[in-house]
């Protein structure tokens, strides 16, 4: 190509290029993706249809969600000669008659793509695709049909894109009365779009069906397709509410780039840092504006190194105040000097910036109490002699800081070293020994260079702790802050501030942006859609990626009705179920490296996705969820999300152990106690035959080996009594309930009796400490028949003999 | 045979354990039996009996586990067939007993292994306080043999026999019954009781003549002594007075022949009693002979070193006598047999060596 293009240019000076111009022309969004079908994943007839499908139902939820309506879906697919018809109807608040055309006829077009607010569609491609994915195969225009709440008509539309410039082509436009319309409910929205399609990825639509019914358990969804005897239906969870109304927040610090926040600097009202930073981000106040700025400041000005007086009689801090001040009466002089000294004497350590304070206040005391005038000059001389006071002996400061810093194996020689070229980098840097960090490191680098030799080392941890320590005795400067246009004009000033606001600790985000399904509907969707014996969810608290919050949930159900094997892993974002490219997905990847071994099931090698009759699903929610691709296939590989997964797996998980692990327990509790109920009774028959003694009750012995609550009944005469014995080693509270075919009489309170056609039910509900036995007697006239049931302790534990 | 009372007071005590799991039982409680714990770290030595006996610790044999009940079932089986067998008058040997336990109708209380069935019969008889010769329970004839100048008489299941176990015996010996309480000596001329391990240093000794030489009654140990070997050379010792001795290789293994002869075994402490010679004093060999004789050996294996250096904590060779022996072996880092005598000469452990060394004892 180059080689053409230059043999070309010889030949015909720039003719060529204006000749290729010709050709060079702008590409509409709209024909480009109808040449890049795949990437919104309508690559074949069989995806096309589910893609297809997800699109509607994903707009459709949103729409009917937006406006506080319980949505009520209906899919519908119907074959039409070489063609599949999809129909998908709504009965969210309907779409405006001008609004219409560009939702559905024109890609990129939507409310969502610049709004901080977690929602299932965000770019404004996905219906208008379907749109453009069935015009291209079947040549037909979509149909759509909508009625507005208030309204009593409903639009109808065809309507095709044009690809040339991205925008609608209504086709026809009609207002239609309730009963010529198609669509059935009294409000809401119907698309129907003729496609070249197969019904090939059958299950996969089922799947992402179903999927979404667990996630929407407030949502009902009817399925009617070809070769289906009746629609499969998707009730909603019972008293399932909507998902919680989100609200749009603004960027959080730690999320921006540098691009995002030269642009917002340039836009805002603002003036100061702190005011921009208060104005244009999440969860900054004035506390966290400081924060950020004293960050800022130790970026852009570095800080102060402070030093203490020298304790050698040669340094007298007084009269060097005093010599400093000229002409302001030798009281007044005396004093301020004496009170100058004091302060600078007592300080462990003084920074400039402290000394102009020290200076600045003691003067204004002393101007009041002498009425005299301490002027800037004179102020700025005594702090200039408070100063070099204090920097007459640097060394021994730095020796001391240098000295903690390091190891004890450093000897005297290489520490007073380091202290005295750190001592001469200080005095020959700034006048106010200011320096930011990595100043300081380059001091410490050079001064450590210097020390070491053969004999002498001074590795990078050493030097990093110095650093670390000089650091730490620095303090911030009081000085202004740039303002927001100076920061704004200077990409790297910019960064400092980027800097300062990542190293803040900031609040998360406001979760009130996201709504989560919540653990409690996470398991009241699986329970819904899977027959199982147990299920778990965890719902995690928001964190951050890139400014945009998330939340990661989880859940899994196991046993019962579900297919052993490999464990199904369903996969959601935004309440969106993801059907295709499961292996390019962060979740898929989490869950392959989790040691499902320790959570009680199968993992051939250690790794991989175990095997187990159980369902794992993963649901991240976020303003911003990072896809793979614009198909909203698959979770790209974030560090922060995929923590996030673990940790919800992990939450799940090891309620899934608990549960197993007793499950396990009890399997084995109950074939502890099969063999010996076999074996124990035998032994009493032996033991019976041996000492020619009737056959003993073993009850109590094999209650009391399986730590077991036993309930016995002793009848004697009229008396009854009831003996609960708890043999486990925690405090157990049995529901028990006896059935006495006489009215029972002397019950103690507390227990009740309720007759019931000539049958008194007894309740008590005592608790019994472990260990401990507990006891009921009543009388009862004459040939009573009992029945005990006792509820609130597994069968496992309990025995019976009453 | 036992006499009546015995096979009354057997019955008894196995009925009464019977009735304590019954009580147990009908109290509420988990069936359970308590044992001395039988290892080498609970075993003490009486004063008074002279003899190494069980220590405080026990161990518990109880249904709280499915292992656990499934022994004590098994006691309840085995404590019947033996009531039944005392009632009939019977006996029947431990391995009977294990093919046996094939016939019981429950296939939990059957036994899986001989050793199970051996270990619940040692059980048994602790908490019976009753020998297993006194349940009629006998083990294989371990063909353990006596020759020397003694005259006895024996209960045979035939009628009472009289036998000189010099003159009207074989080459073979005489054999010891399984219940040498059946036995009465008679008349004896003997001077001294040599308990000697290997047959084929018996063979010596008695082709050499030795017994008669020296009016000595030859026991035939055949390795690890039988209970009914122990029982008879104790009887020999008690009521004979007579001086005991012990012959056997120099490795550590018949050092544990000799231990259970002169002080019991660990498994059957609670029998020692009644089965140890306290008094039996080891000619060899020992492992300074090696030394003194120029003995061909063989290397200890790491099995002998551990067996030695296991014997060092052992509570029943915590003398300086054994001491300073196995310390000695594990220096000499060798073993010999008896029969390594043979290399000086048929005749030199029956014309020099044991000469020397009971004479060295003080028994000759």
């Amino acid at each position: 190509m180059t080689s053409i293009q230059s043999t070309l240019g010889e030949d015909d000076g720039g003719g060529i290029a204006e000749e290729l111009a010709e050709g060079q022309r702008a590409i509409s969004i709209a024909e480009f993706f109808e040449k890049n079908k795949h990437m919104l994943g309508f690559d074949s007839g069989a995806r096309g249809l589910v893609t297809a499908v997800k699109e509607a139902v994903d707009n459709a939820l949103d729409a009917t969600e937006e406006a506080g309506i319980k949505p009520d879906i209906s899919i519908e697919i119907r074959e039409s000669g070489d063609y599949y018809t999809l129909i998908v109807e709504d009965n969210g608040p309907g779409i405006t008659r001008e609004q219409i055309p560009k939702v559905f006829g024109k890609l990129l077009y939507g409310s969502r793509f610049h709004a901080r607010e977690q929602s299932r569609g965000q770019q404004g491609i996905g219906i208008s695709a379907a749109v453009l994915y069935s015009q291209l195969t079947s040549g037909k225009p979509a149909k759509i049909t909508s009625r507005t709440q208030r309204s009593e008509r409903a639009q109808y539309f065809e309507l095709i894109i044009d690809t040339d410039t991205n925008e609608p082509e209504i086709q026809v436009e009609e207002e239609r009365a309730p009963g010529e319309s198609e669509l059935s409910p009294t409000h809401g929205t119907r698309i129907e779009m003729e496609m070249e399609a197969n019904m090939r990825a059958r299950q996969q639509l089922h799947d992402y069906v179903k999927h979404t019914a667990v996630v929407n358990p407030h949502a009902r969804l009817v399925l009617d397709e070809p070769g289906l005897d009746e629609p499969r239906r998707y009730e909603r969870v019972e008293g399932a509410s909507l998902p919680a109304e989100t609200e749009e927040i603004r960027p959080h610090p730690h999320g921006v780039e540098l691009g995002t926040l030269l642009k917002m600097l340039t836009a805002t009202e603002s003036y100061s840092v702190s005011g921009f930073l208060q104005e244009e981000f999440t969860r900054v106040g004035s506390k966290t504006a400081d924060k950020v700025l004293n960050n800022f400041r130790d970026r852009h000005f570095g800080r102060e190194m402070g030093w203490s007086v020298p304790r050698s009689a040669d340094v007298d801090v007084e009269s060097a105040v005093e010599d400093a001040v000229a002409n302001k009466g030798a009281a007044a002089t005396a004093t301020f000097a004496e009170r100058v000294a004091d302060a600078l004497e007592s300080r462990e350590r003084t920074t400039h910036a402290d000394v102009t304070e020290i200076v600045d206040t003691v003067a204004e005391d002393v101007e009041d109490e002498f009425e005299t005038t301490f002027g800037q000059t004179v102020r700025e001389n005594a702090v200039e002699a408070g100063w070099d006071a204090l920097r007459t002996d640097l060394v021994s400061d730095l020796y001391a800081l240098v000295d903690d810093a390091t190891s004890t194996r450093k000897d005297d020689a290489t520490i007073s070293g380091i202290a005295e070229r750190l001592a001469d980098k200080f005095r020959d840097g700034d006048p106010r020994h200011r320096a930011t960090r990595d100043t300081v490191r380059d001091y410490v680098d050079r001064s450590a260079e210097f020390v070491v030799s053969e004999d002498v080392s001074f590795g990078d941890t050493a030097r990093e702790n110095v650093v670390e320590a000089l650091w730490g005795a620095m303090r911030t400067v009081p000085d202004d802050p740039p303002k927001v246009r100076a920061v704004a004009d200077d990409r790297d000033v910019a960064s400092e501030l980027l800097e300062a606001m990542r190293e803040t600790d900031i609040l998360a985000p406001p979760t009130n942006c996201l709504s989560p399904i919540t653990a409690e509907l996470v398991e009241a969707g699986l329970k819904k859609e899977f027959d199982a014996d147990f299920y778990a969810a965890a719902s995690r608290d928001a964190e951050v990626h890139g400014g945009d919050p998330f939340v990661v949930e989880a859940g899994i159900a196991y046993g019962g009705e579900l297919e052993d094997g490999t464990v199904d892993l369903l996969r959601f974002a935004n309440r969106v179920p993801l059907v295709y490219q499961r292996g390019a997905c962060a979740t898929t990847d989490v869950v392959k490296q989790i040691g499902w071994r320790n959570y009680g099931l199968d993992q051939p090698g250690g790794s991989g996705m175990p095997n187990g009759p159980a369902v794992v699903m993963i649901h991240v929610a976020s303003t911003n969820v990072p896809f793979t691709s614009e198909s909203k296939d698959a979770i790209a590989n974030i560090p922060a999300i995929e923590d996030e997964i673990e940790l919800a797996i992990r939450e799940a998980a090891r309620d899934l152990k608990s549960y197993l692990n007793k499950r396990r327990s009890m399997q084995k509790r109950r074939k502890k106690q099969d063999v010996l109920g076999t074996i124990l009774p035998e032994m009493a028959d032996k033991l019976s035959e041996v000492t020619g003694r009737p056959r003993p009750n073993i009850d109590g012995a094999l209650a009391r080996i399986m730590n077991n609550v036993s309930v016995e009944r002793d009848v004697d005469g009229d008396s009854v009594t009831l003996v609960v014995e708890n043999h486990s080693d925690r405090a157990e509270t049995p529901e028990i309930t006896d059935i006495v075919s006489a009215e029972p009489g002397d019950l103690p309170d507390g227990v009740s009796v309720v007759d019931l056609d000539d049958e008194w039910f007894i309740s008590w509900e005592p608790s019994i400490p472990a260990g401990e036995t507990a006891e009921l007697t009543y009388t009862v006239s004459g040939d009573a028949e009992f029945d005990v049931d006792v509820d609130g302790i597994e069968t496992e534990k309990l025995t019976i003999n009453a | 045979m036992s006499t009546k009372q015995d096979d009354e007071l057997a019955q008894e005590r196995l009925v009464e354990l019977a009735a304590e799991f019954y009580d147990q039982f009908a109290a509420g409680e988990v069936p359970h039996m308590d044992i001395p714990t039988r290892t080498k770290s609970n075993i003490v030595f009486d004063e008074e009996s002279k003899v190494w006996v069980y220590g405080d610790r026990t161990s518990t044999r109880s249904a709280n586990s499915v292992r656990g009940a499934r022994k004590l079932l098994k006691a309840a089986y085995a404590i019947e067939f033996l009531v039944n067998q005392l009632e009939e008058s019977r006996s029947s040997t431990l391995r009977e007993l294990y093919y046996l336990s094939e016939s019981w109708d429950n296939e939990e209380a059957q036994f899986n292994s001989q050793d199970e069935s051996n270990q619940l019969i040692e059980d048994l008889e602790i908490v019976s306080k009753v020998t297993r010769e006194d349940f009629h329970m006998r083990p294989e004839e371990s063909g353990a043999t006596l020759m020397g100048p003694l005259e006895l008489r024996e209960q045979t299941r035939r009628g009472e026999r009289e036998i000189h176990c010099q003159k009207d015996v074989g080459e073979g010996g005489y054999q010891i019954p399984n219940n040498p309480d059946t036995i009465d000596f008679l008349d004896h001329d003997i001077d001294f009781v040599l308990c000697v391990e290997t047959g084929g240093m018996r063979d010596r000794l008695v082709e050499n003549g030795f017994d008669e030489e020296y009016n000595c009654l030859v026991v035939h140990l055949k390795g690890q002594p039988a209970r009914a070997t122990r029982r008879i050379t104790k009887r020999l010792h008690d009521e004979l007075s007579l001086p005991v001795v012990v012959f056997t290789d120099g490795d550590p293994w018949s050092y544990r022949i000799y231990g259970s002869v002169a002080y019991g075994s660990i498994k059957s402490a609670h029998l020692s009693e009644y089965l140890a010679t306290p008094e039996a004093r080891f000619v060899g060999i020992q492992p300074e002979d090696i030394v003194e004789y120029d003995l061909p050996t063989d290397p200890l294996a790491d099995s002998d070193v551990n067996a030695l250096e296991s014997e060092l904590e052992d509570p029943r060779f915590q003398t300086d006598y054994w001491t300073e022996q196995i310390e000695l072996q594990l220096d000499l880092e060798k073993k010999a047999e008896q029969q390594a005598l043979a290399s000086r000469g048929l005749d030199f452990v029956t014309d020099t060596y044991l000469p020397e060394r009971l004479s060295t004892m003080g028994v000759l």
